[in-house]
């Protein structure tokens, strides 16, 4: 299981061993919606707070 | 002035429904038309190899995950083929119609939407390189400039993003965007259902009236495309459109019967 620090508040996140590039997580001290950007190295970023929008 | 939503869906009877505009036309009326094409994309794109891949917003909107080929295929399949097909089907009709997408002239511009969030095999995601974005604006002098001009616009997505590519946008809600820029009386959505029904696989359980204050109470009620129809039923009417109509595109004269409300009317 790999393990990363939330790049907002610093605490540890656990990560699951199917992580992969683009998901989404939440930091469970600070809430923060965190994404993932690489898996090797495990590279956490914030995620963008976007309006959702879609397309047909 | 009345704007009308032709969907995309199986089953419409484009036939009956501009054969309904014409006397609508003829009768004095102004109108504006945008059309879908969501079920002849799904085939051209499994004809072409592509086969469509849906996304689900994290918020359980479904839509079309539209990667650089995928806007290829669409601007092909909703601007030209199907577009020139109705189009041509007006003028066959009687209708002096023109066929437009939205990033003719700048008819409909907004933001690409550069990261999209949705949920895939139960993980949230982000996804950044679809070519789906939102209508900020409506270029209603062009509209006006046609409708004055004795013209029937006849409107397909894409849109035109605010980086001049072509995107894919939400035709119910691009209608509505146009609606009430053109402050029209009516919107009227034509696809293949009655209406808004209770239980989607009963058509008997038609909701016939649903007042815009209490739409959340309906929302409930609407399931896959239907909940994008619901959206922009709400965003025209806080636009200031008088009401919109979902009513069945299957049937004889279906802009007749949505003008007599039989169908979902919301106000």
């Amino acid at each position: 299981m790999s393990a990363a620090e939330c790049p907002i508040c610093g605490a540890e996140l656990t990560l699951g061993d199917d992580l992969v590039a683009g998901e989404l997580l939440e930091c469970a001290d600070c809430g923060t919606e965190l994404e993932v950007e690489s898996t090797e190295p495990v590279v956490v970023s914030e995620a963008p707070t976007e309006q959702e929008d879609w397309g047909e | 002035m009345i704007v009308i939503k032709i969907g995309g869906g199986a089953e419409i009877d484009h036939e009956a429904i501009l054969r309904d505009l014409k006397r609508q036309l003829d009768g004095g009326e102004r109108a504006v038309v945008i059309h879908g094409a969501n079920h002849e994309m799904k085939i051209i794109s499994e004809q072409l190899g592509k086969p469509p891949r849906m996304i689900t917003s994290v918020s359980g909107y479904e839509s079309r995950y539209t990667d650089a080929e995928t806007i290829e295929i669409f601007n092909m399949v909703y601007a030209g083929k199907v577009n020139t097909m109705l189009v041509a089907l007006a003028h066959r009709l009687g209708i002096n119609a023109v066929g437009l997408s939205g990033v003719d002239g700048g008819l409909l511009r907004g933001p690409r939407k550069k990261a999209l969030k949705v949920v895939e095999n139960g993980k949230r995601m982000i996804i950044r390189d679809d070519h789906s974005g939102r209508i900020e604006d409506v270029n209603v002098d062009l509209l006006r400039t046609l409708l004055d001009a004795g013209y029937t616009p006849l409107i397909s997505p894409p849109a035109l993003s605010d980086e001049g590519e072509p995107i894919n946008v939400d035709g119910d809600r691009a209608a509505a965007c146009i609606a009430a820029a053109l402050g029209a009386d009516r919107l009227i959505i034509l696809s293949n259902v009655p209406g808004l029904l209770r239980d989607k696989d009963d058509e008997s359980t038609l909701i016939d009236r649903v007042d815009r204050r209490r739409m959340d109470e309906f929302e409930t009620f609407a399931e896959g495309r239907m909940k994008k129809k619901t959206m922009g039923a709400a965003e025209a009417i806080d636009q200031g459109v008088g009401e919109v109509i979902f009513a069945d595109a299957r049937i004889d004269d279906p802009i007749e019967h949505a003008l007599r409300h039989e169908g979902t009317v919301i106000s």
